[in-house]
Formats: structure tokens, C-alpha cells, sequence
């Protein structure tokens, strides 16, 4: 007898759908795995013959030959285990081959017969053409995310038994269940004092999609910063909002409905390149960068980071995409991130502050060093962050609340739409030239820089968006003038600089 | 005496003049680990400086009654590592070392050592010159303060440095970043037609040893064509504890020391102390109240101190007349700075109390980014402020043209 159960795999972000075909004949009884199954598929072995007697089923004890299709491609992890004992128990004839038509299976079984969620259920259930899918009951949720199909959660392998027994199929109900992660709450910049240099950066960085380096000593508030950008940034487009629920999903978190806030990764300084930028095992989960897809990226302590990982970020930040490849496969992860950075500027905290730095100038420099020159050129905004004065924290107004910068940040969004980019961080050379013409002062004041040296061709591009964010946000239309391109460059610290010790 | 000497240094050594010998011996003191300047005047002047090399090098350092009395202070296993580098070294290659042209070696009690230093009650043994020396017969002014110093706090530095070495003052510092840096480079920036430049550099390394390598043009520009004077042997890095050697020294070749921005517990204050104990009279630059640069200069000025607004008050202070170094007078004033604007005038205000950063100023005045942004910009411009890194400051100019 033969049997075929449609199911899928997930690769990176992607779900390839696996037919999983079953074959009970006569010879010495076992069971076989082909179709380049990987360890953990292969071990199905064991779990799905456990499965089927913990549910009270009799194993057929003959020789079993399940083929994964298509066979070139690597079958990975155990979320075939569900599809393999319906299709053994199809072939040797314990369920009607009938009843279970038009279904689809994903879930790794226990060895007591309990159904488990596998990562990437969203990708999977998106992969496979059957209109009703069998998931975990904990993946339910996520799975009907996914449109036109019908979900059906289950917690065991006899639950799937008993309704694929009758013609009738009837399910079992379950409650929905609980999203492993709650959906953080941001806090807001209203409680932020004494620091609207930075909360202006912060709303900067949001309208115009502009990467944000934080300098200052411990104690400044960077994190508290850096924590309530996502604030501002407006909900997620229906096309993210899929694409980053199906991220998450495949990174094995359990979403508990749609992704449609910009999340928040804060990856620490001793995460593993792996962990960071995805693809460690053979499917090649996804990262911390492609987790914050559509979101924010902060990487605080940037100066601790690994080089090598330093490096490795340089690629998908300029893409917006992280190409991993391994011997056998190769995938494309998402990586759309704004990315919001944080350093200390040296130990004594005074960063350089002339007359007041404590630090020798060798150490100063050792810190600067650690991170590249290229790596700072991606930030169009570098800024300086001190702590604020006590006055500021005890008496001082409270700041901007988010609600009023974030309703800015959707107008200037609105503005780089008009301009045919989604932020004007996006903006090209030629698109550049015509959304962001200048007057005369404002020429003036670049050329000056140009010529002193302050200021570099490079960087000239990169200045001009700031300034064009700037115009956006206070609702300037015409030629940039010459305080929002003085502002564009104040707000880029030349980190490299000699930090105000004198040669 | 010499019967310990290994044969080979000791066949060269015989064939040394006797002022060579005293010389050799010294710089091979010089050289002991744990052997301070201190101990090495009084191997010189009460042992001898032969016998007390020859003592300890041969592992008699018990009848040096200095050392003896230095290594009661000293852990063991210094004592061990003196010893050790003293039975290793060869004090003929050591001397050969330090004769190089243009290099000079004085030794303590003879016609050749500096007078200024010959009546020092430190000092020292031993010292080495590059350059000439007839600077240290003019009047000899130090300049010293923080490595971190303020923009405007250089500028003073070298535009003070310039006035005194035009009046004929040599200027005396440490050739180290920051105040020491901007007034070598004042002197040097007056450079008569013929002659030296009016610029004595007091180092805590060897005379061929760039320290800090930032220095490095500096530094071979004070050493041929002004002064370089060091107390350390050819070769040997500045080790910590010869800095504040190297301020008595600053302080023992000086009419007047003037200290231009300091914190208070900075090394400038070391430079002062040692001043005090010689009676050289001590000046300060006044600056703003708060500003973590001047704490140490506004607090010698209420202990005192002299104030040292300009290069005037300098060369009053050690009777030099100062319209002698008055500068030539320009031939067109230069063109009038517009008004500042209010927003100017804030930030203004603001970077005059201590260098800030954007954001801090921004708080500050409670003005706008774009604002302040362009207010720092057109300051800029003007040459009122200067920027470096994430700080802004005050210039000397944006100082005086309120
Ligand atoms: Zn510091």
C-alpha cells in the first residue's frame, strides 16, 4: 500500500512544501527514511513509531520505505514527524486514504504521542497547497494567519486519529492559545527631560529611516533612548506585517497573531555571529538582524562587538537583505532594520571633553579604533549624549510626548512616498538632487566644509537627506536652508576626530 | 677598584680620560632601575661616581651609603633587577651612545654644566643636551598646563609662547600634548633670521626617544634649532616616575612659570610646587569659574598666584620691558565682525562657561537644533569657536571680541 501526505519544510524565512510518501510492503520489518533527510528528520524514525503506540495504535510490523519528494532537496528538523505516521497509517491501511485527502500535516511528535510546534509554521502552512492544514494546537494561531486556509490545532496524535477515523472528521475544539511573547510596551518620550537634542535625533531617525549612533558615557540614558524609537515609527504595512510574522515564526517564536508594531531587537555584545545574522543550522534559521526587520535594530556597546560581526553587518544594512550560504543551501533573509547604535567614548566618561577628559590620548584612540571607517559612515547621525543636568531631571518640562512626534514622523514618511521611496534614506543621487535643492546660504555653508575638509563628497549625500528629513518634519517646502543643513551636520559627530587633545 | 670588571669593557674603560670615566659611570647609574635622580647626586657627589659603579656593579653595593640607604626603602626584587642590569651593562657603549654631534653631556660640578641647574638643590648628576645652550643665559620663562586643554586655552598658550619669544625670552616646557605643545610651537613661530628659536624642551625620555610620537616634528625641531635637555640616558622610555623628575627641572630652568590651564589635581600642580620650593615666582591664566580646565589655574590665583593675563604681565613679572616684544602693528585692522545675533550670543555664553556639545547646548538655551546648529556654524566661521570631535569651544578670539 502507498501513501502520500502532503507537508513542508522551512529553509531561512521560505517554506518548501514536502510530500511525504509511504510505502508498507513485505519484507524485514522496519522503517526506512530516503529523500535526504538530515539527523533530526532521520531520528522521525524512533519518535514516530513511539507516537503511534502511545496512541493506542497497533505498529504494523512490516517493512516501511518513506520517501521524502522532491529528493534534491535536504529535509530538515521535525516537523515531518506528523505527516510520516498519518502517511504509515494510511499505507497500512488503519485510516482511509479518503478521509484524509485535501489535508496538509505539520508538527514533531513526542514520544508520547503529544504534537509539537515546530519553528517556521507560518512559512510552512503559507507553503502547502491544500486549503486545510493539521498544526499543533500552541501554533494554531499563527497558522491562521496565513489566508484561505483552515487550521485545525491538535494536541496528540490520537486526537488526529480519532477524527481522521470517521468520514465526518471531527475536529477537536480547543481554546485559542496564549502568544508566548506579549507585545512589549513602549515607553514614552514625554518622561524623557533635559535630553530634546536627542528625543529630535530620535524622531529624525525614524522619519527618514536614518541609522542613529549614540555616544556618551554610562548613565546617559542611551538604552532608555534607543528603547522608545519603535514608538515612533508608524504600524507596519500589511506586506511587513506578513513578512516579519513570518520571520519571527521561523525563528521559532509563537506569535499569537499578526506582527503589526516594528519590533525591537537588543542583541548583546557576546551574541554569536550565527545568532546575529542567521543561518547556523542547516536551515538556516534567522537572526537578531532579520528579527528586527522592519523594525529597530540596537546594538548597544557597539564598540564591544566582535569585528568580524561589525563586518558581517555592513552587507545587509546596504542591501536590506542577508545572503547566508552553506555548502548545500544558500537563503535570503530579510534585514530591513534601522539601526540604532550606542558606545562609550572612553573610561573616564568625559569623552574627550576638552579640559576635562582624564583619559590618555592613546586610550582615546584605542577606543576609536575599534570600529571602522566604514561601519561609522553608515550612520547618518552620530550624536553626542551626555547626562542630563540634575535641574533638567528634577524641574524641568517634560518632553514631546510620542504620540505628537510620531504623528511628524507619518507626514515626512508621507513626503519621501511622494518622492517614490519609503524614507528619504533611500533617496538616490539624481532623486537627491531633485527633491533636495538648496539656497544659496545653505550652498554656501557645504561648500565651506567641502573645501576645509570637514566634510566629504560621501558624506555631502548623507548630509543632504538629514537636512531634507529636517524640512520635512517642520513642513518646509522649497530649497534646504542653511540651519537644517548646519543641524544635518552638528547631529554627525566626527567620531574619528582628534576629540579636542591637541596635536 | 676595577679588579671585578669583566676584561673586555674593563681594557676600553682604562683607555677613557678621567672625565670620561666620572661621565660613562653616571650614565650607567643613570641607567639602574630603582636609582633615582636623588641617590645618583649623592653616588656622584659623596662616593664617587666611579666607585659607586664599580661597587654595585660588582655586587658591592653595600658600601654605597646611598644606595644603601635608598634600597632600605626598595623591594627586594628591584634591588635584585638593579644588581642584575648593573653586572650586564657596559657603560663605554652606554657613553659612546650619548656622544652624538650636536649632543651635549655635563656632569655636575664641572665648568660645562648649566649655571641655572649648577645652583639647583636638585640637580641631577648628569644632563644630557641637544642644541645650544646659550638659551638657558636669556631670561627663561615655563609654560606648562593640561595635556586635554581647551582650544582657547592653546591658543593663549602659543600666541603668549610668540610675544615672550619676540621680547627675547626663551620658553621653557614639556613637549608633552595639549598647553606644552601649543607653546614650543608659539617659540618656534618666531624664529629669528639668524640664530636659535627661543624654545627649551625638558623631556622625560632619552634625547633620541619621541615621546608622545604625535610630537615627533616638534620635537626634532626644538632639538635643531632650540633646546632639548633631559636628565635620561640615550634610549630609555619615559617611564612614569621621571615626570614629575622632569617638572623640577622645568621649574630649575625657569625665571617664572606660567600655568596656563590645569585641573586641580592635574601635573601642572606638580610643575607648581616644585617652583615654590625654588622661589620661582608662579603665574596663572585666569579662566571661567566652572570650567574643569581652569579649576586648578582659578584656585592658584586665589591661593596667589600671579595673574598672567597676556604676555605684558609675563615679562613685567621677570623685569623684562615689554614694549620690546610688542608685536609689529598691522598694516589694516581686520575687517569688523557683524553683530553677533541673539541665538550667537547665547551659545556664546554657554561654550564660554566650558567646552559643550550640541545637545548640551541646545538644553542649555533652549533654542531649536537648526538654531543653535547654525549659530555654531556662522560662530565657526568667524573663528569665534572651534570644534573638535563632538565639543565646541570658545576660541581666544571668541574670548576677547565680546
Ligand atoms: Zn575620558
Amino acid at each position: 500500500m502507498l501513501a502520500s501526505i502532503p507537508s513542508a519544510i522551512v529553509i531561512g524565512v521560505d517554506g518548501i512544501p514536502v510530500t511525504v510518501e509511504v510505502h508498507v510492503g513485505n519484507g524485514i520489518p522496519g522503517l526506512t527514511i530516503v529523500g535526504l533527510p538530515d539527523a533530526s528528520c532521520r531520528e522521525a524514525r524512533d519518535r514516530v513509531r513511539a507516537a503511534v503506540m502511545a496512541a493506542g495504535i497497533t505498529w504494523p510490523n512490516r517493512k516501511i520505505t518513506i520517501n521524502l519528494a522532491p529528493s534534491d532537496t535536504r529535509k530538515v528538523g521535525s516537523g515531518l514527524d506528523l505527516a510520516m505516521a498519518v502517511g504509515v497509517l494510511v499505507a497500512c491501511g488503519e485510516l482511509k486514504a479518503d478521509n484524509v485527502a485535501g489535508l496538509a500535516f505539520v508538527g514533531e511528535l513526542g514520544l508520547d504521542g503529544t504534537v509539537r510546534p515546530v519553528p517556521g509554521v507560518v512559512p510552512r502552512v503559507d507553503a502547502v497547497a491544500e486549503d486545510h492544514v493539521v498544526v499543533p494546537w500552541r501554533s494554531s494561531a499563527d497558522a491562521a494567519l496565513v489566508s484561505g486556509r483552515t487550521v485545525h490545532g491538535v494536541r496528540t496524535l490520537r486526537e488526529v486519529f480519532d477524527a481522521l477515523a470517521q468520514e465526518s472528521r471531527l475536529w477537536p475544539l480547543h481554546p485559542v492559545p496564549e502568544p508566548d511573547v506579549v507585545e512589549q510596551v513602549v515607553a514614552d518620550l514625554a518622561d524623557v527631560r533635559g535630553q530634546d537634542a536627542l528625543c529630535d535625533a530620535l524622531e529624525l531617525s525614524a522619519a527618514g529611516g536614518h541609522h542613529l549612533l549614540m555616544i556618551g558615557p554610562p548613565g546617559a540614558g542611551k538604552t532608555m533612548l534607543a528603547s522608545r524609537l519603535p514608538g515612533l515609527l508608524p504600524d507596519l504595512d500589511a506586506r511587513t506585517a506578513m513578512e516579519t510574522s513570518r520571520v519571527h515564526s521561523a525563528a521559532g517564536l509563537t506569535l499569537g497573531g499578526l506582527v503589526t508594531r516594528p519590533p525591537f531587537r537588543a542583541p548583546h555584545h557576546s551574541t554569536t555571529m550565527v545568532a546575529l545574522v542567521g543561518g547556523g543550522s542547516e536551515s538556516m534559521r534567522p537572526g537578531e538582524v532579520s528579527l528586527a526587520s522592519g523594525g529597530v535594530l540596537f546594538l548597544d556597546e557597539l564598540g564591544e562587538f566582535p569585528p568580524a560581526v561589525l563586518d558581517a553587518l555592513r552587507q545587509p544594512l546596504e542591501e536590506g537583505v542577508i545572503r547566508v550560504s552553506r555548502a548545500r543551501f544558500s537563503a535570503v533573509l530579510p534585514a530591513r532594520v534601522l539601526m540604532v547604535a550606542a558606545m562609550n567614548p572612553c573610561p573616564c566618561g568625559e569623552a574627550g571633553r576638552p579640559g576635562a577628559c582624564r583619559c590618555p590620548d592613546g586610550l582615546l584612540a584605542r577606543y576609536r579604533r575599534r570600529l571602522s571607517g566604514p561601519l561609522l559612515d553608515r550612520f547618518d547621525l552620530r550624536v553626542h549624549v551626555d547626562r542630563p543636568a540634575v535641574a533638567a531631571l528634577l524641574g524641568g518640562e517634560p518632553g514631546t510626548p510620542t504620540a505628537q512626534r510620531a504623528e511628524r514622523v507619518l507626514l515626512a514618511r508621507e513626503r519621501a512616498r511622494e518622492r517614490g521611496v519609503e524614507v528619504n534614506s533611500q533617496l538616490g543621487g539624481a532623486q537627491l538632487e531633485e527633491a533636495a535643492p538648496l539656497h544659496i546660504d545653505a550652498e554656501n555653508l557645504l561648500k565651506g566644509a567641502l573645501t576645509s575638509g570637514r566634510l566629504s563628497a560621501r558624506g555631502l549625500s548623507r548630509i543632504r537627506r538629514v537636512a531634507l528629513t529636517l524640512a520635512d518634519l517642520g513642513g518646509h517646502r522649497g530649497p534646504l536652508l542653511a540651519p537644517q543643513i548646519a543641524a544635518a551636520m552638528a547631529l554627525r559627530v566626527d567620531v574619528t576626530g582628534t576629540n579636542g587633545i591637541a596635536a | 677598584m676595577s679588579g671585578d670588571l669583566p676584561g673586555a669593557t674593563d681594557a676600553a674603560f682604562r683607555r677613557l680620560s678621567p672625565a670620561e670615566r666620572t661621565a660613562a659611570c653616571l650614565v650607567g647609574l643613570a641607567h639602574l632601575p630603582g636609582l633615582g635622580p636623588a641617590t645618583l647626586r649623592r653616588c656622584h657627589l659623596e662616593h664617587g661616581a666611579e666607585e659607586s659603579w664599580f661597587d654595585i656593579a660588582s655586587g658591592h653595593h653595600r658600601r654605597v651609603v646611598p644606595v644603601v640607604e635608598q634600597l632600605a626603602r626598595m623591594k627586594p626584587a628591584v634591588t635584585d633587577k638593579m644588581l642584575k642590569e648593573a653586572s650586564t651593562r657596559d657603560v663605554v657603549a652606554d657613553l659612546r651612545r650619548q656622544q652624538q654631534p650636536g649632543w651635549g653631556l655635563h656632569v655636575l660640578g664641572t665648568r660645562a654644566y648649566p649655571e641655572r641647574l649648577a645652583r639647583d638643590p636638585d640637580a641631577p648628576a648628569v644632563l644630557f643636551t641637544c642644541g645650544d645652550l646659550g638659551l638657558l643665559s636669556r631670561p627663561t620663562v615655563g609654560i606648562v598646563g593640561t595635556r586635554n586643554a581647551t582650544l582657547a586655552g592653546r591658543q593663549l598658550a602659543e600666541s603668549m609662547a610668540a610675544e615672550l619669544a619676540r621680547a627675547g625670552v626663551a620658553v621653557v616646557s614639556g613637549l608633552a600634548l595639549g598647553i606644552d605643545g601649543a607653546s614650543h610651537r608659539g617659540a618656534i613661530g618666531i624664529a629669528a633670521d639668524a640664530g636659535p628659536v627661543a624654545a627649551v624642551g625638558v623631556v622625560a625620555s632619552g634625547l633620541d626617544v619621541v615621546y608622545p610620537r604625535r610630537h615627533l616634528d616638534l620635537h626634532r625641531r626644538v632639538a635643531s634649532s632650540g633646546l632639548m635637555v633631559s636628565e635620561t640616558p640615550a634610549g630609555v622610555r619615559p617611564d612614569a616616575w621621571r615626570f614629575p623628575a622632569r617638572n623640577r627641572l622645568i621649574a630649575g630652568l625657569s625665571d617664572a612659570v606660567v600655568v596656563v590651564e590645569s585641573r586641580i589635581a592635574g601635573g601642572s600642580m606638580h610643575t607648581v610646587d616644585e617652583a615654590l620650593i625654588r622661589g620661582v615666582p608662579v603665574m596663572a591664566v585666569p579662566g571661567p569659574p566652572g570650567a574643569p580646565a581652569s579649576q586648578g589655574t582659578n584656585q592658584l590665583l586665589f591661593d596667589g598666584a600671579n595673574l598672567a593675563r597676556n604676555a605684558a604681565d609675563v615679562l613685567l613679572a621677570i623685569g623684562v620691558d615689554p614694549h620690546l616684544g610688542a608685536a609689529p602693528p598691522h598694516g589694516s585692522a581686520p575687517p569688523e565682525a557683524p553683530e553677533p545675533t541673539p541665538a550667537e550670543l547665547s551659545v556664546l555664553d554657554v561654550l564660554e562657561a566650558t567646552p559643550s556639545s550640541l545637545a548640551e547646548v541646545v538644553a542649555a538655551t533652549g533654542r531649536t537644533v537648526e538654531e543653535v546648529a547654525h549659530a555654531l556654524s556662522t560662530l565657526e566661521i568667524a573663528g569665534r569657536i572651534g570644534r573638535s570631535g563632538a565639543w565646541y569651544e570658545v576660541s581666544a578670539a571668541g574670548r576677547s571680541g565680546r
